[in-house]
């Protein structure tokens, strides 16, 4: 899978908020893109691209709240650093609790902006990565056959090759193939890891 | 028989009192004519006949039988002695006469005269005064003023219910004492003293006023404002004082509490002005210092880069400069409008101060995702106003004409744009119309007039005396803030502001 370049995407009405981040992001080395509304971000904005959202609270048409909002919904994964004119409270309880990263007051120091950024990017980074990985043991799972699926369910919750074989009413040398095929598919070397597997895959939906 | 001599008949005509004179078988010898208008019978008619016709009850059935009695023994029950009696009219009507009975000396048999005295009249004189002094008390204590009476010395005579009322006390714990100690206030007794002296020696028939506190029996003190007026004997001699009294305790009080919402509300208006301007001006402040604060801090990186983009830094620099003007114009704003706190009015044009609004409400706007317009007559006449206090007006019209479009909209995207309008318009007579017009739900006819009323309010938060503040301000402007229907829809708030007239100096 190709990796797509990390973006800082910064959405704020005001022109000059806007452009000054830009210009201070680029300055820092990072690669960010403005928009100057939330629909306009929305239009053009792919799921797929990695990066970190630098939202404006308050705005027009559609706040900083309601994109992230719409965001959730369409299972958009990107981390979101709020930022706000006022010291509004309620707001960035808000915010924080539909699972923004961070929430800044304008005027901020560039340090602090770019510290909480460089954070989000590192977590978009890991999530993008683990997300990929879980991605690819339901693959391997999808490649599995009926009886080989029920021969893992049986052996992830610990059951001998004996139960097993009891419980499917098959020879214990029959579950012992099927068990076979199942560490080959899934890239097991173990047991243990087989269920790593399945955990990570219970945990991220 | 042989009746009386006609120089005795004479006589009897002579009197008002009605006399008839009997003989000792209770005959009647004599009926004089008041006698006649007393009982309805002519003399001719009633001589002869038992004088127990005149009478009523007991009297008449042992009349005659006292009478024999009498002759007999020497004993008597009435002779010499008047009594009240009641008797018998012709019609058979009773009524009560005062009746004396004498024998006349040297009769044998003995004759008898009754002189029969009737107390119709007095009674109904006595009876006339005793509902006249019952209709006098009713008066008295009928009056919603407390009235109290008292003598030289300042001793009550007198007081009406009213008066007790506000006591709390019973008359006899006025009456007889003194009422400066007993009924006023101790702090108001001084006060009270010089009033009642000051009515005693006044030759003025006019009432006079004062104040005072009176206690109660419970010791609440009431304000009452009193009339006084100097009571005189016929020799115009001052006798005592007459008080009458009205309770205003209530009355003063609810002026008190109107007062006191007068002053809160003129200070929450200013506190809730500044306070909204205060979240207003934060916010746009902020945005200039924020872009000043991210270009100076990339500009100082992109000076530490080993081969800086010069122009870039440039760009960046005049965009500094910029957004610190931009601050500054906020800032001089806000202090056009602080620091005209109590100017005097002076004729000014309302268009620009109404462009000036455009400007301090774009943030507003911003919010809303709407936009205010102006649609202004060009030209206006001068009109002499408070330039801060009309844009605050204008301010808070134009804030609930957002707030309430974004009860509709609530801001969507693909939702209305919340459009607000403020316009100016000549009246016939030539004053300026200013209105500020939006397209939201309106008002019901039922709030129309309610909406002024402080405190009132339909928003969650609203302090409720926008509005009240708003027609206060334009009261004072010798105008009317007012609501009319917006067309198609929406409300209209709009006042009339005189136009200026130059007068010659």
């Amino acid at each position: 899978m190709k990796e797509l370049p990390q973006t800082v995407f910064v959405v704020d009405d005001d022109d000059a908020v806007r452009n000054s981040l830009k210009l201070l992001l680029k300055s820092a080395g990072l690669h960010a893109e403005v928009f100057g509304s939330a629909p306009e971000f929305m239009s053009k904005y792919d799921a797929a691209q990695p990066g970190v959202l630098v939202l404006d609270v308050r705005m027009p048409g559609m706040s900083g709240l309601e994109l992230q909002h719409e965001l959730n919904l369409r299972g958009a994964a990107i981390p979101v650093i709020f930022i706000t004119g006022h010291g509004d409270i309620p707001m960035a309880v808000e915010a924080m609790q539909h699972g923004a990263f961070d929430f800044l007051q304008k005027p901020f120091r560039d340090q602090d902006l770019l510290d909480r950024v460089q954070r989000a990017l590192t977590r978009d980074t890991e999530y993008r990565a683990k997300l990929r990985h879980t991605d690819r043991i339901r693959e391997r799972l999808a490649s599995l056959s009926p009886r080989e699926r029920e021969v893992l369910e049986l052996v992830t919750q610990g059951k001998a090759n004996k139960m097993v074989a009891g419980d499917l009413g098959v020879s214990q040398r029959t579950v012992e193939i099927h068990r076979a095929h199942v560490m080959q598919k899934m890239e097991a070397g173990s047991l243990a890891e087989l269920v790593r597997m399945m955990m990570a895959i219970a945990r991220q939906p | 028989m042989s009746g009386p001599t006609t120089d005795v008949l004479a006589l009897l005509e002579a009197t008002f009192d009605a006399v008839v004179i009997m003989d000792d078988r209770g005959r009647i010898l004599a009926f004089n004519s008041a006698a006649e208008e007393m009982f309805g019978y002519r003399a001719a008619d009633a001589l002869g006949r038992n004088v127990s016709m005149l009478m009523t009850g007991a009297d008449r059935l042992a009349h005659d039988e006292h009478l024999l009695r009498y002759l007999a023994t020497g004993e008597s029950r009435v002779l010499g002695r008047g009594r009240d009696v009641r008797v018998r009219h012709r019609d058979g009507s009773e009524f009560p006469v005062f009746l004396t009975v004498a024998r006349i000396p040297r009769t044998d048999p003995p004759q008898f005269a009754g002189y029969l005295h009737d107390t119709t009249l007095r009674r109904k004189a006595l009876a006339t005064l005793e509902k006249e002094r019952q209709l006098n008390h009713l008066y008295l204590d009928l009056a919603q003023v407390m009235l109290v009476a008292t003598d030289r010395n300042g001793t009550v005579q007198l007081v009406n219910q009213r008066a007790g009322r506000v006591l709390r006390k019973q008359d006899g714990e006025i009456i007889g004492r003194s009422w400066i100690d007993t009924c006023v206030a101790p702090e108001d007794r001084p006060a009270a003293r010089t009033a009642f002296r000051n009515l005693l020696m006044s030759g003025s028939e006019e009432p006079q006023s004062c104040e005072y506190h009176v206690r109660a029996a419970d010791g609440e003190d009431r304000f009452v404002t009193w009339r006084g007026v100097a009571l005189r004997d016929g020799e115009n001699v001052t006798t005592g004082v007459m008080l009458s009294g009205e309770d205003i305790t209530d009355q003063r009080r609810a002026e008190m509490e109107a007062r006191g919402a007068q002053e809160r509300m003129n200070s929450v208006s200013r506190l809730a002005t500044m306070g909204e301007m205060a979240a207003g001006i934060s916010h746009e402040l902020n945005q200039p210092l924020a872009a000043i604060a991210n270009y100076a801090q990339a500009c100082a990186r992109l000076l530490r880069l080993p081969d800086p983009d010069l122009p870039e830094i440039t760009g960046a620099l005049e965009q500094i400069a910029n957004q610190a003007l931009r601050a500054g114009e906020i800032i001089r704003r806000i202090r056009s409008l602080v620091r005209n706190e109590d100017v005097r009015r002076e004729p000014l044009d309302i268009n620009g101060l109404i462009r000036e609004v455009q400007g301090l409400l774009a943030t507003d706007a911003r919010v809303h995702d709407g936009r205010l317009d102006l649609d202004l007559h060009e030209p206006t006449p001068p009109v002499t106003v408070d330039k801060v206090q009309i844009q605050q007006v204008l301010m808070n019209l134009v804030h609930n004409a957002f707030e309430a479009q974004g009860n509709i909209h609530s801001g969507t995207p693909g939702g209305e744009p919340a459009d607000v309008r403020i316009a100016t318009r000549l009246t016939d007579g030539g004053d300026v119309e200013v209105s500020v017009n939006d397209h939201g739900p309106g008002l019901a006819a039922e709030l129309e007039q309610k909406i002024f009323e402080p405190f009132f309010t339909t928003k969650p938060t609203g302090t409720g005396l926008g509005l009240a503040i708003s027609r206060s301000i334009i009261k004072a402007h010798a105008s009317r803030l007012d609501y009319r229907a917006n067309e198609p829809r929406g409300a209209c708030f709009y006042f009339v502001l005189p136009a200026h007239v130059e007068t010659p100096t």
